[in-house]
């Protein structure tokens, strides 16, 4: 367990010699030891091609290598954090959203036609993401930030979940997620309740909101 | 959690936060404020600017520089005072026979046992003695130990340590390919080249976030040879002026 919260807009990470962590640029705050911090060219794994897919997909945030010996806090912005622990699960979560994560955790694009089709596509940009999101998936920790504190819930196949997309911050596990409209004559003619779009989210997983709808 | 908590003078905390975002000071006698942080009060106390009538030997005893003194007010009497600034985390500290040294704009009250000196660092002020002071931050305060290298936005101020140097890292800017770096831009930065970093025994205050409260001017320094000036960027020429005539007021008496 390399993070460690220090309290809720703070994270303590553990750095060792021969493990990467890769991190948002500018969100160190502090560290102790002998770290170094070099701007990802590519950000984040995957070489070359992997830069061009996130350049092409828009989630390439300029990321940064943290590597050495000792301990670095990071924070950003007075945003909240979570530290979520992956074990073989893929995480979706945008790439602006991302505090840090272990260099272990296998780094991803994901169109988001590929699930949901058409509705998918329409959902991001109704949730304001954009076609693609990004994945994470290993074994390993992320720290992920969030507008005002961070609620889990957890999904099960009885029991979908429906989430405001604007309060969406990320899920895990084996989730699909569509968008459900319930646009009907009120909103056509500017009355509508502001609840027109919801995220539906099925399967067997985790999905993680912020108690907020302010965008990061 | 169930509605709000509703005070009254009895049950407000003493010398103590009421939420993360106020502080009570049990009154009994002077402290210093910041203008303008005083949110709300119970009892009978009176708000004085500093610098005029008997409260001028303050400014001797207390805060060491007529230029600064400007900004701030005694408050006097007895009751409860609530402090608070924009929301920020409020945190009260005490000190022992000891020195903390904060950034201007983050320092709200103190109490008069304290005295306030410019710091050899611009920007910064200096608390030495015994007594309490309350200071706000962006984001909870984590406290640390030095040997720490500070990013300079998240830096509060430092207790009993010696004062910061610089560090500069670029170490991804050497070799052939840190060499293009460098040359090009290629790549970009990583924010992270330059910090401050502490030694020695003491402790170092970091705020949670990146983001700067609003730096107070701390006055200016004689203009002498040997005595490190402040920058004009964290000097304005013309002095804080809520709804008044600041510096101009002080020399007048008014």
């Amino acid at each position: 367990m390399p993070f460690r919260l220090l309290n809720s807009r703070m994270v303590e990470a553990r750095v060792v010699p021969g493990q990467r962590m890769f991190s948002q640029r500018g969100a160190m705050l502090a560290y102790k030891g002998d770290v170094s911090f070099t701007p990802s060219i590519t950000g984040g794994q995957g070489g070359v091609m992997g830069m061009i897919g996130r350049r092409i997909a828009n989630e390439a945030t300029p990321l940064m290598t943290v590597e050495g010996d000792g301990t670095v806090m990071f924070g950003h912005g007075g945003h909240h954090i979570h530290v979520i622990e992956l074990n073989g699960e893929t995480l979706y979560v945008e790439a602006d959203r991302l505090l840090a994560f272990d260099g272990s955790l296998q780094q991803g694009t994901m169109f988001m036609g590929s699930q949901g089709g058409v509705m998918g596509m329409v959902r991001g940009q109704v949730t304001g993401q954009g076609l693609f999101t990004t994945t994470l998936k290993g074994k390993g920790d992320v720290a992920v930030m969030a507008h005002g504190g961070f609620i889990e819930l957890p999904i099960t196949p009885q029991r979908p979940v429906h989430v405001d997309p604007q309060a969406y911050v990320a899920h895990r596990g084996d989730v699909r997620n569509k968008l459900s409209t319930a646009i009907g004559w009120r909103e056509m003619i500017g009355r509508g309740s502001g609840e027109a779009f919801q995220l539906e989210l099925s399967g067997q997983g985790t999905v993680y909101v912020q108690a907020s709808e302010e965008k990061l | 959690m169930n509605g709000p908590v509703i005070h009254d003078a009895n049950t407000l905390p003493v010398d103590d936060n009421v939420n993360p975002y106020a502080f009570s000071v049990d009154l009994d006698g002077q402290w210093f404020l910041q203008k303008g942080k005083m949110i709300a009060y119970y009892g009978r106390i009176e708000f004085h600017g500093i610098g005029h009538g008997y409260l001028d030997a303050l400014i001797r005893t207390s805060f060491h520089s007529p230029m600064h003194a400007a900004d701030w007010v005694v408050a006097e009497g007895r009751g409860k005072m609530l402090l608070a600034d924009r929301s920020f985390d409020v945190n009260s500290y005490d000190l022992e026979d000891g020195n903390l040294t904060v950034r201007s704009g983050n320092l709200l009250a103190f109490q008069p046992s304290l005295s306030l000196k410019q710091s050899i660092i611009p920007g910064f002020l200096t608390l030495i003695g015994t007594g309490k002071f309350v200071a706000a931050s962006n984001g909870p305060v984590v406290f640390a130990e030095p040997p720490i290298r500070v990013a300079p936005q998240a830096l509060v101020g430092w207790a009993d340590c010696p004062s910061p140097c610089h560090h500069y890292d670029h170490q991804y800017l050497r070799g052939v390919l840190g060499g293009v770096r460098a040359w090009t831009g290629f790549g970009g930065t990583s924010g992270e080249e330059h910090q401050f970093e502490f030694v020695g025994a003491g402790t170092v205050l970091l705020q949670s976030t990146e983001q700067l409260m609003e730096e107070i001017p701390t006055g200016e320094t004689p203009e002498q040879d040997g005595v490190p000036h402040a920058s004009p960027h964290n000097q304005p020429s013309m002095p804080r002026m809520p709804g008044q005539l600041g510096d101009l007021q002080r020399r007048f008496g008014l």
